[in-house]
C-alpha cells in the first residue's frame, strides 16, 4: 500500500504508539440520573455513551419473554457526526444490526440473567465520535453502565482490536489502521476467568499467525479491565463518602 | 465503624467452605465470587457458616417472587377476573409497575363460585394480595387474595371519601353512610392507627 506505513522501522505506529500500546482510556459511570446506569468511555479517540435501564418487566409483545432468564436488548447507533462524512442512516442499517446483535450475545454470557426471569434489560449504546475500535468502546462502556446498574455478572467484560503487520501484532487499532484492508480481530474477553465471550475477524490471515493475535489482543483486555477496575472502584468510593455521614 | 471491604464483579471473595453464598454473589469451581460493585458484607446467622453478601448503596429492582405479599392497585375489573399494577413487594416500593391478575376463584377462600368481581373490587382499590404464580408467558403474576389478612385495604366510595371497613364483605362511606361490598382485609390491630 502506497504512502501510509502501518509500523514504521523504529516500530512506531501512525499515532507515535508502539506495537502493543493501548490508547489513552478516560471513563465515566453514572452520567445520567433518569437511567438505572450509564456510562461514557473513550478509547483514544472513539468516544461511546451507553445507558442501561432493567431489569423491568418485558414491555413490548409478551411472547419475547423467556420464562427462565432475562432477555437483553441491545440497541447499537452512532451519532450523524461521529464519521469523517456525515453519516446518512445512523441505525436500521445491517452494519448496526450486526452490531447489535454482537452485543446482545457478548453480554448474554457475562450477565446472571437467571436471576431475572420473565423480565428484560435494555442497553442502549451511541458512539459519539467513531475512529477505530468501535465495538470494543461499546463493550466497555457498557459493561461499566451494567456495573452501575447494579445488574448482577460473572465478570467485566473487556474488549480489545488487534491488527497483523509484518509479523508483528498490533494492539488496539485506529481507523487508520483498520480501514488500511489488513486484518482486524475484535476479541471480548471475560479478564479473570480468561473466557472468551465473542470473537471476530476481518479479512484473511494466516493459520500460523491466529494464536499471537489473539494473545495480543488477550494482553490488551487485561490492561485494560484493570483500567475500568480503577474506574468502578473509584466510583464506589466516591459515592460511599458522599452517603457516609 | 470499620472501613468495610469494597469488590467488583468477578472478584474471589472466598471458598465454599468458609461461607454461604448470599445475594450479589456465585459460585464457581468452589469458590465464592462477587457479582456486583459494591461492599462485602459478612453475616452469622447462627447456623455453621456466615452468609457472605455484595450490598450495594441503592437497591436494585426487586421481583416479586412466589409466595410474597404485594400491594397493589386495581386497574380494571371483569367478571372472571380483575387486573391490577403491582406497586409494593413486602415494604419496598418498585420503580416499575408490574401487571397482574386475581381470578375470580382466587379471591376467597369459600364458596368460590358464587364471587362476583364487582362485590370484591373495583378499580382504584388498593389490594393486599400474595403471588400464586409467576404465570406463563403470556399472563402476568397471578395474585390471590383467599385469606383473611388479604384483600382491600384502602376504597373510595362512589361519594369520593375513603370508606371504613364494617365487615370481611362491607365497607362504609363516612359521608353518604352508604354500604359498598368489597372483600375487605383483616389488617392486624396494632396497624389501624387509632
Amino acid at each position: 500500500m502506497a504512502g501510509l506505513e502501518l509500523l514504521s522501522d523504529q516500530g512506531y505506529r501512525l499515532d507515535g504508539r508502539k506495537a502493543t500500546e493501548l490508547r489513552k482510556v478516560q471513563a465515566r459511570t453514572s452520567v445520567f440520573a433518569q437511567a438505572d446506569g450509564s456510562a461514557y468511555l473513550e478509547q483514544g479517540n472513539t468516544k461511546a455513551l451507553a445507558v442501561v435501564y432493567g431489569p423491568h418487566e418485558t414491555r413490548g409483545s409478551r411472547s419475547k419473554s423467556l420464562h427462565d432468564r432475562a432477555v437483553i436488548n441491545c440497541q447499537f447507533s452512532m451519532a450523524t457526526f461521529s464519521t469523517a462524512e456525515r453519516k446518512r442512516r445512523p441505525h436500521g442499517d445491517r452494519k448496526s444490526s450486526e452490531m447489535s446483535l454482537h452485543l446482545k450475545q457478548t453480554f448474554e454470557a457475562a450477565v446472571l440473567t437467571e436471576l431475572y426471569p420473565r423480565s428484560q434489560i435494555d442497553i442502549y449504546v451511541k458512539i459519539l465520535q467513531a475512529d477505530g475500535g468501535n465495538y470494543s468502546a461499546c463493550v466497555n462502556a457498557a459493561t461499566l453502565a451494567l456495573v452501575d446498574a447494579g445488574i448482577p455478572m460473572r465478570d467485566y467484560v473487556c474488549a480489545c482490536t488487534a491488527g497483523f503487520v509484518e509479523d508483528t501484532p498490533l494492539a488496539d487499532l485506529c481507523h487508520a489502521e483498520e480501514s488500511g484492508g489488513g486484518t482486524s480481530l475484535a476479541l471480548a474477553l471475560l479478564p479473570r476467568s480468561g473466557n472468551i465471550a465473542l470473537l471476530q475477524m476481518d479479512a484473511r490471515l494466516h493459520q500460523d499467525h491466529l494464536d499471537a493475535l489473539i494473545e495480543a489482543a488477550m494482553t490488551a483486555c487485561k490492561g485494560l479491565s484493570k483500567v475500568l477496575d480503577d474506574v468502578v472502584r473509584q466510583h464506589l468510593e466516591e459515592v460511599s463518602v458522599l452517603t457516609r455521614d | 465503624m470499620s472501613p468495610m471491604k469494597l469488590c467488583v464483579p468477578g472478584e474471589r471473595l472466598c471458598s465454599t467452605e468458609d461461607c454461604i453464598p448470599g445475594t450479589g454473589t456465585y459460585l464457581r469451581h468452589g469458590y465464592i465470587f462477587a457479582s456486583l460493585a459494591g461492599y462485602v458484607l459478612r453475616k452469622n446467622e447462627g447456623e455453621e457458616l456466615p452468609v457472605i453478601s455484595v450490598v450495594r448503596e441503592t437497591e436494585t429492582q426487586l421481583l416479586p417472587d412466589v409466595g410474597a405479599i404485594v400491594t397493589c392497585k386495581v386497574t380494571s375489573i371483569n367478571p372472571r377476573f380483575a387486573k391490577v399494577h403491582i406497586l409494593y413487594v413486602g415494604s419496598t416500593p418498585l420503580k416499575d409497575r408490574f401487571r397482574g391478575t386475581i381470578r375470580r376463584e382466587d379471591v376467597r377462600a369459600t364458596e368460590k363460585d358464587k364471587v362476583e368481581t364487582h362485590k370484591s373490587f373495583r378499580p382504584g382499590d388498593i389490594v393486599l394480595a400474595k403471588v400464586i404464580s409467576l404465570g406463563d408467558v403470556q399472563s402476568n403474576y397471578l395474585l390471590t387474595t383467599a385469606e383473611n389478612e388479604l384483600g382491600v385495604v384502602v376504597a373510595h366510595s362512589e361519594a369520593g371519601a375513603q370508606m371504613v371497613p364494617i365487615s370481611w364483605c362491607e365497607m362504609q362511606c363516612p359521608r353518604t353512610h352508604a354500604k359498598e361490598f368489597r372483600k375487605v382485609a383483616r389488617v392486624q390491630p396494632e396497624y389501624l392507627q387509632a
